[in-house]
């Protein structure tokens, strides 16, 4: 059903007419939540539920207009299958025209090819063209097979052709859009210094924060977007967790731009900086929104991060990334570089294998102060020189003699033990490992881990 | 134990001093290298090459509630400093700082008290400068595993020997190392002593000469492999 109130859509029309028309919609949307605005002075809503609320369409239709005379405001209602018949029904002469079902076809097919132009909908000059070609009436364009229309009159064309057959181009946008709760401010000229962005950052902040205090929520990231007068950008989420004051995210906004700001090793003169452009448009927008339900902070067994350190840590993942600041945190597993789990400052702190199980196979005893990140390539050659190699049996070739880390020199072995074999996960295919391990004294007075998976010598961690 | 300050917010950072104690704790074993027993605020230390016992110096200072953060390591042991005492709730790690360190560092040691570096390249001396500027300003300790030319004090380890490991039996279960410290101003005097790094219960403890591992060599030997720069001949006296 769509709503039509004549006065009100004069497009020389005022403030007045503006706030009217918000009172008729917020009138309509008494009958029905879901009202789409279709222009100034106009609006549709589907009327099949509420016409079997209220017991037909006409008695809604006649309520409708009732109610919207009350504010003073003349309207016309139509009822049709469609929005673009139900726009033309309410431009009948009667406050109340509805058109049945059935008969949508015949009403539309009746009507000048005219009023496609007067609805904006297509160029006028093809409705000219129409006219020209014998076409008076909708019916008679709508008679046309669909890819003669396509192939001679285009996107245009067609859509008219849609139109005349009572097909819409889309279906009633009636849900009301999730309100925008990002908040934006453009600057004209763009700003090149990075303190009045900042500050005008604190009050964007301290906006989005209101509007999204005022509908009980708060988010878990912000995004914030900086856009340069020459088109780049720069996007970064930060974590926020309802715990940021404005002043927190209008620093986190001062680091972003100071990690963005290109190096000044690239540019000759000073006076290139200014030659680029400043930043053109900053936006906060809310990332992942969650209900506020406030913060509990556990009793004990959990250290929060003081305002200072959390600062630190942000500056140098606005530097260097998010990945570049990691927390440890201590798990299980049977490989000593699987007990420590680094996770980014600000993500959720959980080992990738939980500790406190009992981890058979796991190396004992001290725990080596070096544990490289990625293995490293060793030779391990016995008295005569050959490659030390084990067995499937796990039976050595001959003792260590000599460990050779690559990029090292050799070191002589004084003292070893091994070979502890370690089977891990045979179930799977593509995660299975056979390693034996050994610790290796050597003459330096260092020791280490070493093992020999696929018969290749690897060092893992060292003890000094 | 730290009183608070009533008016943090409007003090510098310098003046914050006043209820915090100059020296930041360390192990007790570690007590007899370092100028009044622990690391003072403000001074870089410098260990001649990263090990267990950068770890153990960062244990305490951690355990009594210091945040600390690593830079420049991603080799560091977490498990072995856990294990001295070192609270991984309270630690960052930085593995690479990349080319932009020093404002890394400097980030790093506005936030946290105690700072352990290796860094990835010489450090010209005016990035020394700013950087000790730093340091003193927030009352941190830089902890740098390498060379740093002007650092309060030097430690290095001049030997050092695992017991616990046989011909093919056993495990390592000890470490025996004789670590040396000298330095400038009140740490000028070089000293050594001999510490269990790790000990066989896992946290550091001083070596009674009588009970060493027999074997040691008596000086450094001669080519413990990327030492080379940071090893000098102590002085004594």
């Amino acid at each position: 059903m769509v709503v039509s109130c004549p006065e009100l859509r004069d497009p020389g029309q005022d403030a007045e007419a503006a706030r009217r028309h918000e009172r008729v919609i917020a009138t309509v949307t008494g009958f029905c939540p879901e009202a789409e605005t279709v222009e100034l002075g106009v609006c549709a809503f589907g009327a099949r539920g509420p016409a079997r609320y209220y017991g037909g369409e006409q008695t809604l239709a006649a309520r409708v207009t009732a109610a919207v005379a009350d504010l003073g405001v003349r309207s016309r209602a139509g009822v049709a299958d469609g929005l673009f018949a139900a726009l033309l029904a309410a431009r009948g002469r009667d406050p109340v025209t509805v058109i049945p079902s059935a008969g949508t076809a015949r009403f539309l097919a009746a009507q000048p090819v005219s009023v496609l132009a007067d609805q904006d909908l297509v160029a006028q000059d093809l409705v000219a063209l129409l006219h020209r070609l014998g076409l008076p009436t909708l019916g008679d364009f709508a008679a046309l097979p669909v890819h003669e229309v396509a192939s001679r009159f285009g996107h245009a064309g067609e859509r008219a052709h849609r139109l005349a057959r009572g097909l819409d181009s889309r279906p009633l946008a009636a849900r009301p859009p999730p309100a925008d709760l990002s908040v934006a401010q453009e600057f004209d000229p763009p700003e090149p210094r990075a303190d009045p962005v900042v500050f005008a950052a604190k009050t964007l902040a301290e906006r989005m924060h209101d509007g999204l205090a005022a509908r009980g929520l708060t988010c878990v990231r912000v995004q914030v977007l900086a856009t340069w007068a020459d088109g780049r950008e720069s996007s970064r989420r930060w974590r926020h967790d309802g715990l940021l004051s404005a002043a927190a995210v209008a620093d986190r906004v001062r680091w972003q731009l100071d990690g963005w700001r290109p190096a000044p090793v690239d540019r000759g003169a000073g006076n290139d900086h200014c030659a680029e452009g400043g930043v053109a448009l900053l936006r906060l927008a809310p990332d992942q929104l969650v209900r506020a339900a406030g913060q509990q902070l556990a009793l004990w067994g959990e250290t929060v991060p003081g305002d200072r350190v959390a600062r630190a840590a942000m500056r140098v993942q606005a530097m260097l990334g998010h990945e570049a600041v990691l927390r440890p945190v201590l798990g299980g597993g049977r490989n000593v570089s699987d007990q420590v789990t680094p996770t980014p400052f600000g993500d959720r702190k959980e080992p990738r294998l939980a500790a406190g199980r009992p981890w058979p196979g796991r190396v004992r005893g001290a725990a080596p102060g070096l544990v490289f990140p990625a293995a490293r390539a060793a030779e391990v050659t016995d008295g005569a020189g050959q490659v030390v190699t084990v067995s499937g049996r796990c039976e050595l070739s001959a003792a260590p003699a000599r460990l050779a880390v690559r990029g090292e020199p050799p070191r002589r072995v004084t003292g070893w033990a091994g070979p502890w074999p370690l089977h891990e996960r045979w179930w799977d295919r593509a995660a299975v490992r056979r390693r034996a391990r050994f610790q290796l004294a050597t003459d330096d007075g260092r020791a280490w881990l070493a093992v020999v998976q696929d018969g290749r010598w690897l060092v893992e961690a060292g003890y000094w | 134990m730290r009183i608070p300050h009533p008016y943090p917010a409007a003090c510098p950072p310098a003046c914050r001093g006043a209820g915090i104690p100059p020296v930041l704790p360390v192990l007790s074993a570690l007590r007899g290298l370092l100028p009044r027993g622990g690391l003072v605020r403000g001074s870089v230390v410098a260990v001649a090459e990263f090990g267990l016992l950068c770890l153990a110096l960062m244990a305490a200072a951690s355990a009594d509630g210091a945040w600390c953060a690593i830079a420049g390591i991603p080799e560091a042991g977490v498990l072995a400093a856990a294990g001295l005492g070192l609270d991984t709730e309270r630690t960052l790690l930085v593995p690479a700082p990349g080319p932009a360190w020093p404002q890394v560092v400097a980030s790093l040691l506005d936030g946290c008290e105690l700072v352990l570096l290796r860094p990835p390249a010489p450090a010209p001396i005016q990035v020394r400068r700013r950087l000790e500027a730093t340091l003193r300003r927030g009352r941190g300790v830089l902890l740098v595993a390498g060379d740093w030319p002007g650092a309060q004090v030097r430690l290095r380890i001049v030997t050092q020997r695992w017991t616990g490991l046989g011909d093919g039996h056993g495990r390592l279960r000890a470490c025996c190392a004789e670590v040396a410290a000298n330095g400038r101003g009140e740490a000028a005097a070089a000293r050594t002593c001999w510490l269990w790094l790790p000990a066989q219960d896992g946290g550091i403890a001083l070596a009674d000469p009588a009970d060493l591992p027999a074997g040691l060599p008596a000086g450094p030997p001669a080519g413990l492999p990327g030492a080379a720069p940071a090893l000098r001949v102590v002085s004594a006296g």
